[in-house]
């Protein structure tokens, strides 16, 4: 997400990260009790995991992430206006640059004088489950989150 | 704290726990104008989501954490 961001960076299209909260809690990284353990893991977000895009934090009760249905890692595109153009409830970077390179000729259609019509579209798209990654995850986090996530998900 | 900081901010990854907070499908709809909320930068200064959705054509929104 983070290349895609310097990618597209130059086209007029941003990218943040909204700081939400701990999905998978751990003796390292526990759950959330104050708004400077918000920061401070925010910041390690940033320092640890290398996260470039800006970070931007939400309330300590998660206002705007539960308003937008509070999944642990998903991604919405907006308009210059606010209008939602794009929502997944889990975060794929192919998913998501295939959305920028379509969003990223509006303008340009419409300048070339294209009258254009919006309209719903449904999608089954598929991510990549990266399973060695997203274990060595769950140990940054603390051996309790790795014990949980394999109670809740046997066969993950 | 509160009921709601306590069940946001859950202790542990168990079902029980984490399954209410999974609405997606209760979310805003695309074509419709996003709700707004107050929002802060990695420096505790404040802004807001409209702030940042209005800074460019499209801006894509990644929520998460570090965990």
């Amino acid at each position: 997400m983070n290349a895609i961001a310097d990618k597209y960076a130059g086209q007029n299209i941003g990218s943040i990260f909204l700081y939400s909260h701990e999905a998978h809690p751990g003796e390292i990284y526990p759950h959330l009790t104050s708004l400077d353990q918000k920061f401070r893991h925010a910041r390690d977000l940033r320092d640890v995991l290398g996260v470039t895009r800006p970070i931007l934090v939400d309330s300590l009760d998660g206002e705007c992430h539960r308003a937008y249905g509070s999944m642990p890692n998903m991604t919405w595109i907006f308009a210059r206006s606010g209008l939602i153009v794009y929502k997944s409830d889990w975060t794929d970077a192919h998913s998501v640059e295939n959305a920028i390179q379509y969003f990223s000729q509006i303008p340009n259609r419409r300048q070339a004088g294209e009258r254009l019509a919006p309209f719903h579209v449904e999608r089954l798209d598929h991510r990549n489950q990266d399973r060695v990654q997203f274990y060595k995850g769950l140990e940054r986090n603390g051996p309790k989150a790795v014990e949980e996530f394999r109670k809740a998900f046997p066969t993950g | 704290m509160d009921d709601l900081l306590t069940r946001y901010n859950y202790d542990s990854f168990v079902p029980e726990k984490f399954e209410p907070w999974m609405n997606f499908e209760a979310s805003p709809k695309t074509g419709t104008i996003g709700p707004d909320f107050p929002l802060w930068n990695l420096d505790q200064t404040p802004t807001r989501l409209s702030e940042i959705w209005s800074q460019h054509d499209y801006t894509v929104v990644e929520f998460g954490s570090f965990t």
